[in-house]
This record gives C-alpha cells, structure tokens and sequence, in this order.
C-alpha cells in the first residue's frame, strides 16, 4: 500500500501547485507537468529498465548461463540478421500478418453486425444479448481456452460429436489441428469470440450517439439501409472505429495464450505466431537474445502498421485544443 | 523485548558447550544454525504427510531453522526457473525434471556436491539413469528424488474376451493386438493399443530396442543418431504398431490418455505406473476397472526379453547461491534417504531413488519399478532441454504416422536438428 | 405490421447469437456441477443428471484458497483504484492543455501496449529482485499498474474531451480556481468513463497469470490465477475443478459488471467516439 500513499502524495503536490506562491503563468505551465507525472513516473519507473533491458539484451549473445551471470557478449545486430534471415522466422512473420488480417476483419466485422443488431432489437432482448457478451468478456482467458480445447478435443470434443451426430459427416475422431488452415480456424474463432464483446459494447455505445433525425432523414429521402449506414453512420462512428481497429491490430497480433494453451504448451512450428515464436526461443530454447530481437521486430513491424493511426491521433488531439 | 534474545543466547552458548564438549561427533549441525530454508517442490510430487515428517524429523535437529517448503505449479515452470535462478535469491532446494538438470548444471546455478555424496544415505545404489541425470562432467549436481517408468498397462478382461496372452516379443504384440482389434475393433472408437502421435517416450523403447538412440557423443561432439539404420528399424516397428492397433490423435499427446482408457474403448496402452491411480480414480475415471488392469513391461524385439525404457523423475538440486549449504544438503538428505523413500513408495506410490529399496514396492507399482531396472536416459547435454522444448522429436513422430514425411526423411530431419542443437 | 415481423426476426437472431456466444460458457457451468464419471465422456452429458458441489467444494478446498482470494483482492483493487487516479490526472493534461512533450507522450502512451509482455518477465523480476520486492504483493502491483496505466489514460483523455470546455470557462467566470472547476464540472461527467475503463483494468489484473506466477512463490501470498493453475498436474487435469475454479474467477467480475453495467452501456466510449 506503499505505492497507493505515494501515489496519492505525489498527485496531490500536484493538484496544488497553482494555490502556492507561483505566478499564474509559471503555474499554468508547470500544472499538465505535474498531471502527467505520476503516471509517467510509474511507467517509466516500471517499465523503463525493462524496456531498455529488452533492447540492450537484443544486441547480445544472451544464453541461460548469460542469463545467471547477468553478462552477454555483445554482438551488435547478429540476433537481428540470424532472425530475419531465418526463413522460419519470416514464415512466422508471414502468419501472424495474414492472422491479424483476418481476425481483425473478422471480429470488426461481427462486432459491427452485433452492434447494429443491438440497436435494433426489442429492449429485453437487448439486454439479454448485452448481459450475454458480458459475461463472455468476465470469462478469465485460460481457462477459456482450456473449455475450447476440450470442445474441439480429439476423443470428447463435443463438436465433433454435434457435427457427427447434425449429419455434417463422419468427425467421430477428427483432428482439427492435423491440417493448420482448420488449426487456425479454431483459434481465430476462440479470439474473435474473445474479442467480440468488447468491440460490439463499444460500438454500439457509438452508435446510440448517431442522432437519430439524421438517419430518419436519409431513410425518408430514400436511402437504403446500406446506404445510410455508409453515410450517416460511419462518418459519425469513424474515430471510433479507428481506435477499435488499431487496439484489435495490437492484441491479435500479440496472440499467445489462445495458440499457446490449446496445443498444450507445446504448439506445432506451424502454429507459430510471432508472441508464441518469441516466447519460445527466450524461455524454451535459452535464446534469450534472439527472443528479445524478435519481440523488437514485432514492435517494429506493429509501428509500420498503426503509423497511420499514430499520425491520424495526433493530428487528432491537437485539433482537440483549437 | 530482550528475554526473547536472552534465551536464544543462553540456547546456542548451551549448544555450543554440547559441542564443545563433543557430544556426537558424526554430526556437525547440532542445532545452533537460524535462518530460513526455501524448497520448492512440484505441485502433486510428495504427500503432504511425508513433507510433514522430513520438517518435523528436520527441525527435530535444527530447532532454529525455519523450513518453507513452497509448492510450484507445472504450467510454465521452466520460465519461472530460469528467473528465480537469474535473480539474488533463488530457493535454497528445488526439485527439477531429470531432464533439465544439465541445463541448470553447466550455467552454474546448482552447487557441485561431488565431495558429499558417500553422505547421502544409498548413494551407492541409486538409480543409474537418474544419477546420470544428476551427474554433469563428472560432477553431482543433485540427489535423486523418484522415478517413473513406463510399461504397458492392458485389461484383463478384454485379453481373456479375445483370448489372447500378454505378449513376450514385439511380434507377439502385433499378433495380440491384431486378434483383439479384429475381435473389438468395430467400434470405431477402439484402440488395441492406444498410441497419440507425440507420445516419444512411449516411442523411444522401441528405438533402443534395435540399438538405435537419439545421439551419441564423442569427445565434446554430440551427433543425432535418431536416423541410423537401428534407429529407423525401431521407428519402422513403432509406425507398424501405430498404423494398425492405434485410433489415437496421430497429432495428439498423451495428456488425456488415462481419462480415454477409463471410457473403455482401449485394450492397452504405455504409461506411467501413477496412471493407474488416475484411470480408477472416482473424481475423473472409473474405479471399477481397478480388478480389471494388469500391467506389463514392454517386450523386447528378442523374445523373452523387454526393451529399455526412459526413466522419467525428479531430482533435488541446491543453488549455487544459497547461503544454506550443509542445511540444505540435510534435508535434501532426509528426503532423498530410506525413511521417507519408503514412505514415497508405500503413500506415494511411485519408485524411489534406490535399487535396494524397489522391492517396496507390490501389485502393479512393482512391475513399472522391476521395468526401471533396464532403464535409459536422453543425451546428457545442458541443451537437451532445448531439443525437448523444440519438439524435434514430437514433430518426427507425428510426421511419421500421419504420413507427411517418410521414416528417412523425417528421421534425418530430426537428427540434424538435434546434432545442431546439442552442439550449440 | 411489416416492422414488427422484421423486429421479431432480428430478435431471433440476436437470442441465436446469445446461444452460440454463450454455448462455451454454458458448458464450463455445467461440467463444474458434473460428477467425475459425467465430465470427460465420449457421449457428451449435456444437462448433468447427477447434479454435484463436489467440485466447488474441493476446488475451495485447496490449501490457501482463501489468500489467494484476499491477495486477488488486494492486488486488483489497489492497482485499479490508484492507476485510475493516477490515469485520469494524465488524461485531463492531455485533453486539455498543449505543452511541449505532448505528443511525445501520446505516442509513448501507444507504443507502450505494442510491447508483448511475456518479453518482459525476465527484466521485471531483475528490477523488482534489485529492490527487494520479488515474492511482495507490491511488485505485482507495480507491475499491474504501469501495464494498465496507457489504456487506461488513453481510454480517459477520450471521456474528458467530450466534456465542452465552455462548461469549465462558465464555472471559473463564477469564481472557481481551474482545478475546482475541473473537478466540480468535469469529474461528475466523466464517472461512467471512469468506471467503465476501472473495469478493463481490473479484468486484466484479475486475469494475469504468468508475472503473478513467476514473482509469487510463497504458497501464502499467491493469488486466483495461480490457483486455477494448480488443477493441472503432472498427473493429468482435475477438469471439474478447473471449471468451477473458472467459474468462480468468473463471478465477481460479472457480477462487478452487473452493477455497473448501466454505465458501461450508455457511455462506454461516449468520449472515445471523438478520436
């Protein structure tokens, strides 16, 4: 509790500075200091050294006997060059990017189905399919995809078992992960569903601010629903999309658990995503240089990606204060 | 506030007069020690009764020394292994999967207690595989802690159904396992033997069997030797066995294979001795098929004999960088010796770290523990933790049985995966 | 008449997707009330017929059940209370003034989460080992807070944006100091925010396993998540157990969210629609 006092200690100096002996002016420039600086301090205190660390550690020969005597040997950009001329490693790159894509694609485009949906239907339906996502939301991760493993499990799997007993076919002893493209089937599902009742409250918590006269209108000059949604609502909705899909970018791209869980901690090469890759060559394989070069990579290629988003938000925020 | 520090003073001045004055001289920790000793033991690995006896018979000697013993869980404990051993302050006794001791070994982490060992009760007669587990360029680095070995659980009365013996060479095990599919096998959920595709130490017996193995060192070069001739002459057998007595996930592992037996839908399958517990357990099995298990050892390509089998456990390290040597080693001494190995055997029911102490064992456990007597081990090497983690040998395996890659092929594939990781 | 038969057919798909998304959860609540026989069986049992406690039971009989409950607690409600303080002072700067270093820490705000955590286990525990806090609930903390702090404040500095600045201006025309202003107009307009972004907080810090796992050894100071671990052993998956230990992690945050789920609803993202 340490931390709360001083937090609270430090927030408060904070709060006074402007009732102290200061000049306005000087006090009006040093206050959103003083707000951002107890979260800065404990960022930076938290995850500076780590962060730091991870980069410094990139760029050394950085084994478990390293690891103890706290003393790599430098080598200079060695890790990064190994990695990305690893054709495992780019095929790793390759699969993520294209998993992303998808579930990303996905779970925005279910989470906007499911949005609209809420909007339109009856109130107590509504609050049940909102109290439904919730509770899906609350589910902790693990043990999730542990209930999904067993779901599509070989022997008890009870998919097989409806889909068998539905007429789809014979799936009495189907493996879903033998072929990769099912394997990842099954995991996008597992993320979309962990992803969809965020993006979908969301969502349609933006949508309840799309004035309705505005869509009533287009509706009476003939427009069709489509069109309304394209016109009307989306432009309204953009920002917030934008910041939806981007946050969605960050985590499926950061996958880990959901792959890493389901194959019992032990996921077949052709299930590596980058998150897992990285995992596995830091703490499986004692290659903690090479897991620490390849968490940097996966910075790197997330910047190339959200660069649009990173420039749209600032542009953003200093439009704010005009 | 200082009556309290006043008696512990009077207590080591009267310790250490007993000492002085030479009380039992065979003992040199009389009791005057204080501080605190850490041990980390796997979640499931001792009865809390025989933890409880070794602190008590522990603290009996060493009244001033605070004993926590921690439980670790599985899920990812080698990341917290190597973490505990990077920082300041690791547990002064920790147990360790036999197979990655070479690893914590050769960076240091554990302390060499070569010189101790004639102190350890029956360290004469531990286990061979697990002394070589232990044992790092001919230093110890630890004390055996148990074993566990594999060998072919079956139903009896399903054997009787078909009228078939339990087998004595592996030809004999295709015949039986082809009289009892033809006679059971229209359930299409039947497993004559039940064989999941990633199960390698199910598969590595029949390897050794021909006198194939995973790699072979000479001088400091460590050469995979999992596609020599022998080697793939095993992995033919296992293939042959798999493709017409097995309906097993061929990419699956063995992690839910006890819950399968208990459904009854297989005649036999290579486990563990502690998987009997788990296949009659009233909470997730089914306790009526107790009468109805028998277990053998897996019978060798020579008739009469059995093959040798990978003797899994766990071994009890002492940290480098603990400041509790001598304590540490006590009761790593207390566990590891015949009091509470006896009481691992007979409560635990897995098989202790000495050969003289096997015959404890009755029924069933004493067949896996007469197994582990022609027991092997994997490539003594600080990256063989790396191999296991890379999967090279899941991977072949799966391979193999789903028919992706033929035994050559995916043998040679493996073999340079794994000279390459030995080597570094 | 057209409308209602369009309006009963979207109810229909909606109460068709409550099944599906809740089929999962629907299956973990009933395998906890199975009995051992009923759970793993090769014919699913989908309605238990033998309904049982036992697995609750046993699951909150584990030895130290109850300190890992109260280290739960501890652990999430102090990182979720002083982070969301400490998120909202950030966000309020953010929204409202231009200072040098503005964008700077925007863009660190979101580079921050970029970061994959499991990267990081090994160079937090050095730092937290140099000052004494490995095995301390205070570690883990600080750990919670730094990684939910950029959400958090980013989420906020939406809410607070929305809030029009002519409503503060009116206020210290009035006479209040600025930050009286700010917190008599703004605080009250951004609490369904505050609440709404608390809760993202506390799911995540509720949920952690393997920093929590990696820093905690001593049995007493554990916490939830460790707990569901221990079901899984050497010797196979106590899957009863399991499920009722996730279904009681589950509980507390939907019924968390039950309270508060009026101001997730209505204002979940009213501030974040504005970029």
């Amino acid at each position: 509790m340490g931390v709360a006092g001083d937090a609270r200690g430090r927030a408060s100096s904070g709060l006074h500075l402007e009732a102290g002996p200061w000049r306005q002016a000087l006090a009006r420039r040093a206050l959103p200091y003083a707000l951002i600086a107890p979260a800065l301090i404990v960022i930076v205190a938290v995850l500076g050294y780590p962060l730091v660390n991870l980069v410094w550690i990139s760029t050394q020969k950085y084994g478990f006997r390293e690891l103890i005597q706290h003393q790599g040997v430098f080598i200079g950009l060695q890790n990064f060059a190994t990695i990305l001329t690893d054709p495992q490693f780019l095929y790793v790159i390759r699969t993520s990017l294209i998993f992303t894509a998808v579930n990303v694609g996905l779970s925005m485009f279910l989470a906007t189905l499911i949005a609209l949906l809420l909007e339109r239907v009856s109130r107590p339906v509504r609050i049940l399919l909102s109290a439904g996502l919730v509770f899906v939301w609350a589910t902790p991760v693990i043990p999730a995809v542990n209930l999904w493993q067993w779901m599509f499990d070989y022997e008890f799997g009870v998919v097989n078992w409806l889909l068998t007993r539905f007429g789809a076919g014979d799936y009495i002893h189907h493996n879903w992960f033998e072929n990769p493209v099912q394997g990842f089937a099954v995991i996008t599902i597992i993320v979309v569903w962990g992803a969809i009742p965020f993006l979908a409250l969301t969502l349609y918590a933006g949508l309840t601010q799309v004035p309705r006269e505005l869509v009533e209108a287009a509706e009476i000059d003939g427009a069709r629903p489509w069109q309304v949604f394209r016109n009307v609502t989306l432009p309204i909705v953009r920002p917030l999309f934008i910041i939806l899909f981007s946050l969605s970018t960050i985590w499926d791209f950061g996958v880990f658990n959901q792959v890493w869980v389901l194959l019992n901690q032990r996921p077949n090469k052709d299930y590596f995503l980058i998150a897992v890759y990285s995992f596995q060559e830091s703490f499986r394989v004692s290659k903690y240089g090479l897991g620490a070069a390849s968490a940097v990579v996966m910075v790197a290629i997330l910047a190339v990606v959200s660069i649009f988003y990173i420039r749209e938000t600032i542009r953003l925020t200093n439009e704010e204060l005009r | 506030m200082n009556s309290r520090k006043l008696l512990f003073t009077v207590a080591t001045a009267f310790a250490l007069l007993a000492a002085a004055c030479g009380g039992t001289p065979s003992t040199n920790n009389t009791g005057n020690e204080t501080g605190t000793l850490t041990v980390w033991l796997m979640n499931g690995s001792a009865p809390q009764s025989v933890i409880d006896g070794v602190n008590a018979d522990f603290k009996a000697k060493h009244p001033n020394v605070t004993v926590n013993v921690e439980i670790q869980q599985w899920s990812d404990v080698t990341t917290k292994l190597d973490t505990a051993f990077a920082g300041s302050t690791p547990p002064d006794v920790m147990e360790l999967g036999n197979t990655l001791v070479a690893k914590y070994a050769a960076a240091g982490a554990l302390q060499d207690i070569s010189s101790k060992k004639s102190s350890f009760q029956n360290s004469g007669t531990w286990l061979q595989s697990l002394t070589d587990s232990c044992t790092y360029q001919q230093k110890l680095y630890c004390v055996p802690y148990y074993a566990g070995s594999r060998a072919i659980i079956y139903r009896t009365d399903l054997f009787a159904g078909a009228g078939v013996q339990v087998p004595t060479s592996m030809d004999d095990l295709m015949t039986v396992g082809q009289k009892l599919m033809a006679k059971y096998g229209s359930d299409s959920r039947f497993s004559a033997l039940y064989f999941p595709g990633k199960y390698w130490y199910a598969a590595a017996p029949f390897v050794w069997d021909f006198g194939g193995d995973i790699a072979t060192q000479s001088g400091s070069k460590w050469q995979g030797a999992i596609n020599s001739a022998q080697s793939q002459q095993g992995l033919t057998e296992v293939k042959n066995l798999v493709s017409a007595l097995s309906r097993a996930d061929k990419t699956g592992d063995e992690a839910k294979q006890d819950q399968t037996f208990a459904q009854g839908h297989v005649a036999m399958m290579i486990a563990n001795g502690w998987e009997v517990g788990v296949i009659t357990d009233p909470k997730s099995g089914d306790p009526s098929l107790l009468p109805k298990l028998g277990a053998f050892p897996i019978p060798s390509h020579n008739p009469g004999q059995t093959a040798p089998v990978f003797l899994g456990g766990s071994d009890l390290g002492i940290s480098a960088k603990s400041q509790h040597q001598a304590l540490a080693q006590e009761w790593v001494g207390l566990l590891g010796g015949d009091k509470f190995q006896t009481q691992m055997v007979t409560v635990g029911g897995v098989i202790p770290n000495s050969t003289t102490l096997t015959s404890k064992s009755s029924g069933l456990p004493a067949i896996f523990a007469a197994a582990a007597k022609t027991s092997r081990f994997t490539p003594n090497s600080p990256n063989w933790a790396s191999v296991e983690s890379a999967n090279v040998l899941q991977d072949m395996l799966v391979s193999i049985f789903t028919g992706k890659s033929t035994i050559p092929a995916a043998s040679s594939t493996a073999a340079d995966k794994i000279t390459q990781i030995l080597n570094g | 008449m057209r409308r209602t038969t369009g309006r009963i057919v979207l109810d229909g798909i909606a109460i068709l997707i409550v099944v599906v998304m809740l089929f999962p959860i629907y299956w973990m609540v009933s395998t906890a009330l199975k009995p051992g026989k009923e759970i793993l069986s090769l014919t699913p049992v989908w309605v238990p017929t033998h309904l049982t406690f036992d697995n609750f039971q046993s699951a909150i009989h584990v030895p130290f059940f109850w300190n890992d409950v109260v280290n739960s607690l501890i652990i999430v409600t102090t990182t979720v209370i002083v982070s969301i303080v400490l998120a909202f002072l950030a966000a309020a700067a953010v929204a409202r003034f231009g200072f040098r270093g503005r964008a700077a820490f925007v863009v660190m705000v979101i580079a921050v989460q970029m970061v994959p955590l499991n990267a990081l286990v090994i160079p937090i525990y050095l730092l937290l080992d140099r000052v004494g806090q490995v095995d301390s609930l205070i570690g883990v903390i600080a750990y919670y807070m730094a990684v939910v702090l950029p959400f958090m404040i980013w989420t906020l500095r939406g809410f607070v944006t929305n809030v029009p600045v002519d409503l503060e201006e009116a206020a210290m025309i009035d006479g209040a100091t600025r930050i009286g202003a700010f917190m008599r107009i703004v605080f009250p307009l951004v609490a369904p925010g505050l609440v709404a972004t608390a809760i993202f907080g506390f799911i995540q810090a509720w949920n952690e396993y393997i920093i929590a796992y990696v820093l905690l050894s001593t049995s007493s100071k554990q916490t939830l998540t460790i707990w569901l671990a221990s079901f899984t052993t050497q010797h196979g998956t106590d899957w009863g157990g399991l499920m009722a230990g996730a279904t009681l992690t589950a509980l507390p945050v939907v019924v968390l969210f039950l309270i508060v789920q009026r101001y997730v609803q209505g204002s979940l993202t009213a501030g974040a629609v504005k970029g």
